[in-house]
């Protein structure tokens, strides 16, 4: 479905009102972004290719924000190298302001590593953890 | 609808408390960390005031029903729904028969379970929140057992996972030791009837948070602080926050389910801002208290009010842009 132009604008409004200064929208086929231009701009975030040759999965931040690999309760970070986990698991945080988003692995197997920098600006999109889907299942990626 | 499987040591419903009935006698109840109670009830878009769990002790295993969101917030625990970790100040999403299972407590002192749309105990004075004293309230006026069924409203939003900034990191006191809580005190009715070297001994202990610790009242051990000589008072009007002094010199800090009336010397009062951070401050764990003045203790009040009030903006903000993509 296409964003409308009044979409836009009823977000720009939500922006100014909540002080938050960039969204980032991303659908099949069209991608919004909307800078508030008051304060400073956060800096784009590189996003480097996926490596495409072996079988891996990478799990994303789908949010602009600051990487968190632990929450800042826990002195263990979500998830370490050689760690099996589930799809959906949570691998990491994005800290939004008070928000934390969670960033979830796409599909069950074993944590190859985290890519990410704690604490690292971080985009739509940039790859946070490289799992090895268990051998003998298709990668779903 | 939530079917309580087990429970250590004394859980209640709570909602923000019952206010209206303090001039005949009602304590206020309440949740003992309302930012908590607040926070979990933000995140799930319902009323601030919706009824949750105040968890005090773990473990504490319940299920689910029906799918519902829910969220965690308060104490710092180890939890695990249908064996995924939840992280602490989180909301989450049950399905029908999904156990939820509280392992360990190793940060705080109470957890506040909401769940969408709140838990709909029958309203009693104008409130849902248990009233152990009165017996009234909450589910049949008492803590919950293993067995109890606790009726929820119905809540139509479907949500993701998401997680808020907790109260005590946003809140952050300076110059906190770990196992030390300081909070902000104004001086109350009898604090002149301490002399000087009794007021600075006052202010300068740590004082211990003994078991005899609960929703009445804190029960604090450290040197005897007594007054010049001693002080008797009819009973009067008191409200949760205030340190009494009785005639051993270890002071009392009424909570929420404390008596609406005393007759012991107050000596200061906790402020309405840092009365939730003693609600979550731990058996055995020691206490400070800093001096503060009524402008002083208003400020810190705006400050948690910002607080919430951020929450409410950027989870308003998640669930706008959602609906706004989704119509």
């Amino acid at each position: 479905m296409p964003i409308k132009l009044t979409d836009i604008a009823r977000l720009a409004q939500i922006l100014e009102r909540s002080g938050v200064d960039t969204i980032e929208i991303e659908e099949p086929g069209q991608s919004l972004k909307l800078v508030v231009d008051t304060g400073p701009r956060m800096a784009a975030s590189p996003t480097p290719a996926a490596p495409a040759a072996d079988h891996s999965v990478i799990a994303k931040a789908d949010v602009a924000g600051h990487f968190l690999a632990a929450h800042p309760w826990r002195d263990k970070p979500f998830v370490a190298p050689g760690q099996h986990i589930q799809a959906g698991a949570i691998v990491g945080l994005v800290k939004i302001g008070l928000l934390y988003a969670p960033i979830v692995a796409p599909a069950a197997g074993t944590v190859d590593a985290v890519i990410a920098e704690p604490g690292a600006t971080v985009g739509y999109g940039t790859p946070i953890v490289r799992i090895r889907p268990p051998s003998g299942s298709s990668p779903i990626n | 609808m939530i079917e309580i499987l087990s429970v250590t040591g004394p859980a209640s419903v709570q909602d923000l408390g019952r206010f209206d009935q303090y001039r005949f006698g009602i304590g206020t109840a309440g949740a003992m960390d309302d930012v908590a109670l607040r926070a979990g009830n933000i995140l799930l878009g319902n009323d601030e005031n919706a009824a949750g769990i105040e968890i005090p002790m773990v473990p504490f295993r319940l299920r689910f029903d029906r799918d519902m969101a829910f969220a965690l917030t308060g104490a710092g625990v180890e939890a695990e729904i249908d064996g995924r970790v939840i992280p602490p100040w989180w909301r989450s999403h049950a399905r029908a028969g999904d156990l939820l299972d509280i392992k360990a407590m190793p940060r705080g002192a109470r957890l506040y379970l909401t769940v969408g749309g709140g838990i709909d105990v029958p309203m009693v004075l104008g409130s849902r929140s248990t009233q152990f004293r009165g017996e009234f309230g909450g589910l049949h006026g008492r803590p919950l057992q293993p067995g109890d069924i606790l009726p929820c409203t119905a809540s139509a939003a479907t949500i993701g996972e998401l997680g808020v900034e907790p109260a005590e990191i946003t809140l952050a006191r300076p110059n906190t030791a770990a196992d030390e809580t300081i909070v902000r005190v104004v001086i109350a009715g009898e604090y002149d009837g301490f002399d000087a070297a009794t007021q600075a001994l006052f202010w300068s202990s740590s004082w211990k948070i003994t078991p005899q610790s609960n929703r009445y009242g804190y029960r604090l051990q450290g040197p005897a602080v007594k007054p010049r000589v001693p002080i008797e008072k009819r009973s009067h009007g008191i409200v949760p926050g205030v340190i009494q002094i009785p005639p051993n010199g270890q002071p009392i800090i009424q909570m929420r389910d404390a008596q609406t009336s005393g007759g012991y010397p107050k000596i200061a009062t906790v402020i309405r801002a840092d009365l939730w951070r003693v609600g979550q401050a731990r058996l055995g764990s020691k206490l400070r208290f800093e001096q503060t003045a009524y402008a002083e203790a208003l400020a810190a009040e705006a400050e948690m009010s910002a607080y919430i009030e951020r929450l409410r903006t950027i989870v308003r903000l998640i669930e706008e842009i959602r609906t706004c993509r989704s119509s």
